[in-house]
């Protein structure tokens, strides 16, 4: 070790060193000048060039010296690369194919790695990001745990101003907010916060002040902060902006600060990420007592503060009943007994990934399968061509050039096969992003925008480079600098086989044995999720979709509550809209309804029955107009749809799904009808004059859902905030075009949200599985074709190697059959070996695919089936090109050829 | 650039150089030139020792730590890199003192055979 010690202290050295030398050689110089002098009587000039003479060249006898004291000197990797760089010109095929496999695999790492790490680690963009939590409180009932992300007004007030743990602790609220008076409508995300919202994040606006706090935070109600996007888009990029006013939800607001280019906050709700918030408006909720005021608690503990720490402090306050959470008060305003409530806060960056991460972590597991088959192709070829190359190295090896030579010379290729292919895996990673991120399904992944191939992407390509470099590189060299290669160079090199040839043909065909084992697990992991993918997608929404009369064209908008506080105003708005629809050119039937199914938000509340005991099952509670049913293609199973008749003064009326009446009017549909109903408890009994299918409403993968539904227009609570109108149409583009146009006439300020047809709506629910089945089914792909690539490599060289043997076959009466029975058997031998370790190995990760599943099992016996057959029949092919070229092997060409 | 692996005619076998350097070392501290004279007189001018074999050399059981240098008075007045034997340097001479006398031993053998 004291002379790696030595060298390093050289190296700080060098020029000193370079002095001595310089000096030592003069004096070693004038040395033998002065002898040559004595002994031949030459003048001191003939006798100094004479010394010259014989020293030989100075500059290389300095680079000797200097040589012993580097590591590896630059003269010797220069050769090396140089060397490397003309064998990858003089074979263009193998480069070609080693940079392209490298290239695919380094590249699909990289993109994969991206977008993990920019979902799920890099570092949100506010200061000391790591302190900022969520906090959510988690409440164990008879029911089991039920984990609400939010709190009512009333515990933030009296939780704030009690904890010590956390240095600020904000409030915020998702709304949806109008933006009007500049240009188009808009509705945009937007926030109600607490007045110390930016102050726990951390950050300043670009211009202008966050929201007053403390005494001063009520003159400042009326204000409002706006993203730098929406600054740049709809207020003209206006320097003087801070100070004008601006229309949200009809209300004027006066803009105190626009935020940085830089800044991101997306809320996550339960179903993903929401877009980015774009307007911020503050709230305080004094005193208020709505029910839909569900705050999301954002803090930021001291420093120092462990978030165990935290959580045991909150959990010790929300268990004070003067700021339980709402879900565990009951009527009286203490805690339900048997409650234990848990507050837990959870990491900003963490909230909200769960999901995301461990789909992204599959991908990340998938693509460094497809990585390390690509890297075990690459050895496989660079060990074939080591052979191919006996006779350069052999040559190499007598000239002089030690193991350690040899050894550097080949990692040296590795390296440079690694780095070319790095370089091309970047490009094609952010070719592969710039093209796939437009098409990830909305809300499928939170943080969309810190996915950039930035330097820490790129040291991880790097390291990905240097992996796969000891991995084409170390399985070779190992092999050069074993015994047996050099024995097998010096004493058989004349003969075609050898024991290190046979040796390194045994390796081969484990590596390309594991590959294919590599390959049917992720393979089988495709397979899955393409089952599970058919099974999800043949599953009936409960609705009509694409029909003899069309498709289903939806419309939505948003009834913002400042405008449409009275149930009249409403019923006033929707029924003026809807007879006009009815009337459009293309239009089969309309109607509306204030939840559509796929999509809209959907409100599941207890019902009761007339002479029953209060039901168990909770109910879906849509408001829908007349013609409803026959619009979306939903059977009627007993009774009749609505009609204009049930108006608010008719009798009030229900109908009920295929799921109700089957659970409490048994007997056939037809018994519920006549019988009385109601939403929740206090709601009027409304008479059961139909019954109907039911229907799934969030989504394909779920039950269907037990529904109650009531007329719009017996509708009284005020709390429809949303409209969907609904057409059957064979002619949607032309009528959603139409709806639009009569909603800006009786609307001109509303926005409308959504226009989609439900075929589209469908279609979009299942974009999510649609999109991780078709990257995981490409990365299977991939690894097939390199696994595919290195059978067929092996075979090849296998072959190749045995033309003699099978020449003297073929000459004792081997038939092409044989021939070829023989190349396939060995071929078969190495897949079934692969297959059997694949499908163990398949058994045991398959498990993590679980959650992704819909209706298949991890051991889904067809997904395996179906693809081992296949995996083999893509080996046989593989084996076959080979086995035929075996076939045409000329025996007397062959015999003759040794 | 190709790779330099000068050998004279003289060639010596792999290994023995250092041996001779270290040898010439043990009786005394020496300059480069001293060191190649002096095996070359006691050798009766059979082996002579090229530079660039000799510096190399140098260096390589500098890196080893066989050796030491430093910058003393020749004995014709002139200032000179002086090698030292350095402890682990005469236990290595050891070594290839006992390693070379068995090859030798070996190599006569087979050649006294008839």
């Amino acid at each position: 070790m004291g002379s790696v010690l030595r060298r390093v202290l050289f190296f700080f050295r060098r020029n000193q060193f370079d002095r001595d030398l310089e000096d030592e050689l003069r004096f070693h110089e004038e040395m033998k000048a002065h002898a040559l002098a004595d002994a031949d009587g030459m003048s001191g000039d003939e006798a100094r060039a004479a010394a010259r003479r014989r020293m030989g060249n100075p500059l290389r006898l300095r680079e000797q010296s200097r040589e012993p004291w580097s590591f590896v000197t630059v003269e010797t990797v220069a050769q090396d690369v140089g060397h490397a760089l003309r064998l990858m010109r003089r074979d263009p095929a193998f480069t070609f194919t080693v940079l392209a496999t490298l290239a695919l695999g380094i590249g699909l790492n990289t993109a994969i790695f991206s977008v993990a790490y920019g979902v799920l680690w890099r570092p949100l963009p506010y200061p000391n990001s790591d302190r900022l939590v969520i906090i959510p409180t988690a409440q164990q009932t008879e029911k089991g745990i039920r984990t609400f992300w939010t709190w009512p007004p009333s515990s933030y007030e009296a939780l704030w101003p009690r904890v010590t743990t956390l240095e600020h602790l904000a409030a915020y609220n998702s709304i949806d907010a109008q933006l009007t008076g500049r240009g188009e409508p808009l509705q945009l995300a937007a926030l109600e916060v607490s007045p110390n919202f930016f102050a726990t994040l951390g950050v300043t606006p670009a211009r202008g002040r966050a929201f007053l706090t403390g005494a001063a935070a009520p003159d400042d109600d009326r204000s409002a902060i706006v993203s730098d996007r929406l600054w740049r888009t709809s207020l003209n990029a206006d320097p003087a902006v801070v100070g004008q006013s601006i229309t949200i939800d009809g209300l004027p607001r006066t803009v105190v600060g626009v935020l940085p280019p830089d800044f991101s906050f997306r809320p996550v709700v339960r179903i993903g990420a929401l877009p980015e918030a774009e307007i911020f408006v503050p709230s305080r909720w004094l005193g208020d007592t709505r029910m839909n005021a569900s705050l999301f608690l954002l803090g930021r503990m001291k420093p120092g503060v462990t978030l165990e720490r935290a959580e045991a402090e909150l959990t010790a306050l929300v268990n004070d009943p003067s700021i339980s959470p709402a879900g565990a008060l009951d009527t009286a305003g203490t805690i339900a007994r048997n409650v234990h409530i848990v507050a837990r806060p959870v990491g900003l960056q963490e909230y909200g990934t769960e999901s995301a991460r461990r789909l992204l972590l599959i991908l990340l597991g998938a693509v460094s399968f497809v990585l390390l088959i690509a890297c075990v192709n690459v050895a496989n070829l660079q060990m074939a061509r080591l052979s191919a190359r006996r006779g350069e190295l052999s040559v190499r090896m007598a000239l002089g050039a030690g193991r350690r030579r040899l050894v550097r010379q080949l990692l040296t290729e590795a390296v440079v096969l690694s780095l070319l292919g790095a370089s091309l895996g970047v490009m094609l990673a952010q070719i592969a992003i710039y093209v796939t991120l437009p098409l990830v399904p909305p809300f499928a992944l939170p943080r969309l925008g810190g996915i950039v191939i930035d330097g820490r992407v790129m040291v991880f390509c790097l390291g990905l480079s240097l992996v796969s470099t000891l991995l084409i590189g170390l399985v070779p060299a190992l092999r050069v600098s074993g015994a047996a290669f050099g024995e097998s160079l010096a004493l058989h090199a004349g003969e075609a086989r050898t024991t290190g040839d046979r040796q390194g043909e045994r390796l081969r065909t484990l590596l390309v044995a594991g590959q294919i084992a590599i390959t049917l697990v992720l393979l089988i992991g495709a397979g899955l999720l393409i089952h599970s993918f058919v099974r999800l997608t043949s599953v009936s929404p409960g609705f009509e979709l694409s029909g003899r009369d069309g498709v289903v064209q939806t419309v939505k908008v948003a009834l913002p509550e400042r405008l449409y506080d009275e149930p009249e105003r409403i019923h006033a708005f929707a029924r003026g809209v809807l007879d006009r629809i009815q009337y459009l050119p293309g239009v089969t039937s309309a109607s509306l309804v204030n939840s559509a199914p796929f999509g809209m938000p959907f409100i599941r509340d207890e019902f009761g029955i007339e002479g029953q005991p209060k039901p168990t099952l909770d109910v879906g509670q849509p408001k829908i107009d007349a013609n409803y049913f026959k619009t979306m293609g939903i059977p009627l199973l007993a009774g009749r749809e609505f009609t204009a008749q049930d108006t608010a003064a008719a009798p009030k009326v229900a109908i009920v799904s295929e799921r109700i009446a089957r659970d409490y009017f048994p007997g056939g549909p037809g018994k519920a009808l006549g019988r009385r109903v109601r939403l929740g408890d206090r709601d009027q009994w409304r008479t059961v004059v139909g019954v109907v299918a039911d229907i799934r409403q969030m989504g394909l993968e779920g039950d269907v859902q037990p529904m109650l539904y009531v007329p719009f227009q017996q509708e009284r609570s005020g709390f429809v905030r949303f409209v969907a109108f609904v057409a059957r149409t064979a002619a949607p583009a032309s009528v959603a075009e139409g709806i639009r146009a009569e909603i800006r006439r009786a609307a001109p300020d509303l926005p409308i949200e959504i226009t989609v047809t439900m075929d589209e709506a469908v279609a979009a629910s299942v974009a999510q599985p649609r999109f991780r089945t078709l990257l995981l089914a490409l990365f299977a792909i991939a690894a097939t074709l390199i696994a595919a690539c290195g059978l067929y490599g092996l075979m090849a060289y296998a072959v190749t190697q045995r033309r003699r043997e099978i020449g003297v076959r073929m000459a004792l009466g081997a038939t092409r059959r044989d021939v070829l029975r023989l190349v396939l058997t060995r071929a078969l031998r190495i897949v079934v070996v692969g297959v059997i370790v694949g499908l163990a190995g398949a058994a045991g990760v398959t498990r993590v695919l679980q959650r992704f599943l819909f209706g298949v099992t991890p051991t889904d016996p067809i997904a395996f089936t179906i693809v081992t057959l296949l995996l083999m029949a893509v080996g046989l092919i593989a084996a076959w090109l080979p086995a035929r070229r075996a076939t045409r092997i000329d025996p007397s060409a062959a015999l003759r050829a040794e | 650039m190709k790779e330099a692996k000068t050998r004279s005619k003289n060639e010596l076998l792999p290994g023995t150089l250092e041996m001779l350097i270290l040898k010439t070392l043990s009786i005394e501290s020496m300059h480069g030139y001293g060191i190649a004279q002096h095996i070359q007189m006691l050798s009766a001018d059979v082996l002579t020792i090229e530079e660039g074999s000799l510096y190399p050399a140098l260096q390589r059981m500098l890196v080893k730590g066989w050796v030491l240098a430093a910058w003393r008075v020749s004995a014709n007045n002139r200032r000179a890199r002086f090698y030292t034997l350095t402890a682990a340097g005469k236990k290595q001479l050891g070594v290839e003192e006992s390693r070379f006398s068995q090859m030798f031993g070996a190599i006569m053998r087979v050649m006294k055979t008839t």
